[in-house]
């Protein structure tokens, strides 16, 4: 196995064995090969720095050996799309898609495929650092690895310095709730690199698990058109969170550019407080009109354009007023119905109801009290304005601010 | 433009470099600044002040390396040095920040003994409330109530003048720079650095400024907090020189007990004196020992890639856990050593940062001129005839108190 540190610092030989410099670092192309082959080397003699093209490389092998004994000696400048090794990938953050973490690179496995270099797999192994840091001679009494396949890494283009384009394929392995794990851990710009990968969908998906202050931040820093974009398609309990996390003239902005009836459910949200059942309750919801069958309701739910998740009960409301809520029946109840029963008489018309008002902890309470995975808001007036699903509820009573304040201080 | 317009930015801004010169002012802070006053009186106030341009000056640098590479300084140091200096570079911060732990808890044991509760009950208490709330998560709202409770050191202000010191010495000392070969002064002056210029000051400035995203753009808005929060802090550290050098100095009396440091108080508080003082160091220990172990637990696995959070399991992150609480224990245990002199060991622990200071200054120095992370924005050469200047100085000094203690123990 060739690993990047054990050839570091080695001898360039020429054809014949003399010695033209040592290796300086490797030069890969990260682009579409599942393996990308190293294209140069870099190799330094005294104070001066010069390209090798990979063909000329014989053998890599403790000493690294040229087909050739005469060199071009192009001094080394650095090009676009180009990335160093040891530079840029060695000691450097990657994110481990299977293992769904960020790891930091210890050492860089090399293997030559039919004729060509390639970088095949990083290792994160504490071991890898012990061998560098004790003497060469010692590293060899240091056994074990822990590789992660190159197919199975997202390089991050931020660390390097020149313009890369890098594919980011591989983020759509992870599902968004991981991904927000990550865009939480990293800091503020390799998750802006992240975030401006995705597509609006799974952007929006994923920045809905990520903490208020990191998307109020990340939201700030992109393109106006997109953030709105991406808002709209956020749950708006979730939009109002980050909207209000950013300066107001911003969030006025956002709000404008917003579709109007995007913007006008997030602007629902923001009215009520932080932590209120206002701000973070569902409106989406399926309304019934009380003079309905089961049947009725169970067709209804089916030719819904778009069906709420979680489903948990319908909602029964008066005919002429679909904000007058005269009662719910629990999914349950009207799977297991006759299609024939009228709804008014499957009817829970008892079930407790909370206040926009209300802090989140104590509608969770009753929540808990009642057995029940959902509960419906009422103003003031009565009048129906959506309902507190347990996993709204949940959300506000997991603090996350835990999950990042370290970071502050690292 | 409107006045508010043009102004708004900057106070907004206001945060993390206000707050990271604060926390210079914790309790080795105190009872660096409470030893110089009443050992030397007016005569360490010239350093005070240069120390507190050297605090801008390295201040700044991490805030503008935090704000062009979007970085913290660890990050840096790992992609940016050889693994072998990494290490050395990670190990000072971590036996640094592992004795400023310790001053924490020493100072929760002094605040505790001023309200005459036993140090061996105050002490694991602390130990076991703090790590409870940092792995909780439940920090938040407690830290501001500790960020109010180290007001109480502004009360030295109001005692420096109330003390009535001969404010034509103050200036006259001020000004004009005198440097005494004896090994308590020298020892002082390094503390004094060192607890002005902690590194972790700049490690916490530096994470806060990237955890922001602020960009290069947006940058002078930070560079105006660091410069605010350095100056306010120098402020309280030279009136608390001023306090006890008008009210300890001339009578006699040495710092080496929480309880002298509190004297100086006196003509503001009379015999609440104590009581101010304790809640003071209550508030600045119990706020540092809290960030401390997690920034300094943070900071070695991010550099290791260990996985890291406190949201995290034991068993999901043991390495990170393990090191959070170890470095908790540690603190309160060594602050429980029977006999320990509470005040000269907090000294002492100052002395040790001034001496680990210049591997960091020349980490920064490395980093922040390096074209290649930080274009247009590396340091100018007049910046850097300066920062080079303070680099050199500190190690000088910190030199010659190794020189000297050498000298000492072969005598």
């Amino acid at each position: 196995m060739l690993f990047l540190t054990s050839v570091m610092d080695r001898p360039v030989e020429g054809k014949s064995g003399e010695m033209i410099g040592r290796i300086s670092d490797m030069i890969v192309r990260i682009g579409d090969d599942r393996y990308p082959p190293i294209s140069g080397l870099v190799v330094r003699d005294g104070r001066r720095s010069f390209y090798v093209a990979a063909n000329l490389l014989q053998s890599l092998n403790g000493t690294a050996r040229l087909t050739s004994s005469t060199v071009d000696l192009q001094p080394f400048a650095r090009r676009s799309g180009e990335v160093l090794l040891r530079r840029d990938v060695l000691d450097h953050q990657l994110i481990d898609i299977t293992g769904r973490r960020i790891v930091r690179v210890n050492d860089v496995q090399l293997t030559r495929i039919e004729e060509i270099y390639r970088v095949v797999g990083v290792d994160i192994s504490a071991r890898a650092l012990l061998r560098r840091l004790g003497p060469r001679s010692l590293a060899g009494r240091i056994v074990g690895r822990q590789i992660i396949d190159w197919s199975d890494v997202q390089y991050l283009a931020s660390a390097a310095p020149v313009q890369l384009k890098v594919s980011y394929d591989r983020l759509a392995e992870l599902n968004p709730v991981d991904l927000a794990r990550i865009v939480d851990a990293l800091s503020f710009r390799e998750s802006a690199e992240i975030v401006a990968a995705l597509d609006e969908e799974t952007a929006a998906e994923t920045l809905e698990e990520v903490s208020d202050e990191r998307v109020a931040d990340l939201l700030e820093g992109m393109d106006q058109e997109r953030a709105a974009d991406i808002l709209e398609e956020m749950n708006p309990a979730a939009a109002a969170d980050a909207l209000e996390d950013l300066d107001d003239e911003v969030a006025e902005q956002l709000l404008a550019r917003m579709e109007p009836e995007e913007a006008a459910d997030v602007q629902v949200h923001l009215e009520y407080d932080e932590d209120s059942v206002g701000r973070i309750m569902t409106r989406d919801l399926v309304r019934v009109a009380e003079n309905a069958t089961v049947g009725d309701a169970l067709r209804m739910i089916r030719s819904l354009e778009e069906v709420p998740d979680p489903l948990l009960a319908v909602y029964v409301v008066a005919v002429d007023d679909p904000d007058a809520l005269r009662g719910l029946v629990r999914l349950r109840t009207l799977i297991l119905a006759d299609p024939a029963t009228p709804l008014a008489d499957v009817l829970d018309e008892d079930a407790p109801t909370v206040s926009p008002d209300d802090r989140a902890e104590s509608a969770a309470r009753v929540l808990a009290e009642y057995n029940l995975l959902a509960v419906p808001v009422l103003d003031e007036n009565r009048r129906l304005l959506g309902i507190l699903t347990v996993d709204d509820a949940l959300a506000t009573l997991l603090p996350e601010v835990w999950q990042r304040r370290g970071r502050a201080y690292s | 433009m409107t006045i508010r317009k043009r102004f708004w930015p900057y106070l907004a801004a206001l945060g993390p470099g206000l707050l990271a010169a604060s926390a210079g002012n914790d309790a080795g802070g105190i009872a660096t600044y409470a030893s110089a006053g009443a050992s030397y009186g007016y005569g360490l106030l010239w350093a005070m002040v240069l120390v507190t341009l050297c605090v801008g000056v390295v201040q700044e640098m991490s805030a503008r390396m935090g704000a062009v590479t979007g970085k913290g300084f660890s990050d840096l140091v790992r992609e940016s040095f050889t693994l072998r200096q990494t290490a050395l570079i990670l190990l000072t911060l971590l036996v640094a920040n592992t004795g400023i732990i310790v001053s924490e808890f020493i100072g929760v044991a002094a605040a505790a003994e001023l309200f005459g509760v036993s140090r061996y009950i105050a002490v694991p208490l602390a130990a076991i409330f703090v790590w409870l709330l940092v792995t909780r998560g439940s920090y938040g709202w407690v830290e501001r109530i500790f960020l109010v409770l180290t007001l109480a050191f502004l009360a030295y202000i109001g005692a420096a003048f109330l003390a009535r010191p001969d404010w034509h010495a103050v200036l006259a000392e001020t000004v004009r720079p005198k440097l005494h070969f004896d090994f308590g002064y020298l020892n002082l002056l390094i503390a004094l650095i060192g607890t002005t210029i902690s590194p972790y000051m700049q490690l916490y400035v530096q994470s806060s400024v990237v955890e922001k995203g602020v960009t290069p753009d947006e940058y002078r808005y930070t560079r105006f907090d660091v410069i605010v929060g350095t100056i306010s802090a120098g402020i309280v550290a030279i009136f608390i020189i001023i306090a006890t050098a008008a009210t300890l100095y001339p009578r006699g009396i040495k710092v080496t007990a929480a309880a002298d440091a509190a004297r100086a108080l006196e003509p503001v508080a009379g015999k609440y004196a104590e009581a101010l003082f304790g809640l003071g160091l209550l508030g600045a220990s119990l706020l540092a020992a809290g960030v401390l172990p997690l920034a300094t637990t943070y900071m070695m696995s991010e550099a290791l890639g260990f996985e890291r959070g406190v949201s995290r399991s034991w068993q999901e992150a043991p390495i990170f856990m393990g090191m959070l609480t170890g470095l908790i224990g540690l603190g309160a245990l060594i602050a429980l050593i029977p006999g320990l002199p509470l005040i000269p060991v907090l000294v002492g622990v100052y002395v040790l940062n001034g001496l680990l200071l210049p591997v960091e200054l020349f980490a920064i120095l490395r980093l922040i001129n390096e074209p290649e992370l930080m274009g247009e924005h590396v340091n100018g050469p007049l910046y850097n005839v300066l920062a080079w200047t303070i680099a050199i100085v500190v190690s000088t000094l910190s030199l010659t108190l190794i020189v000297m203690q050498v000298v000492e123990w072969f005598r």
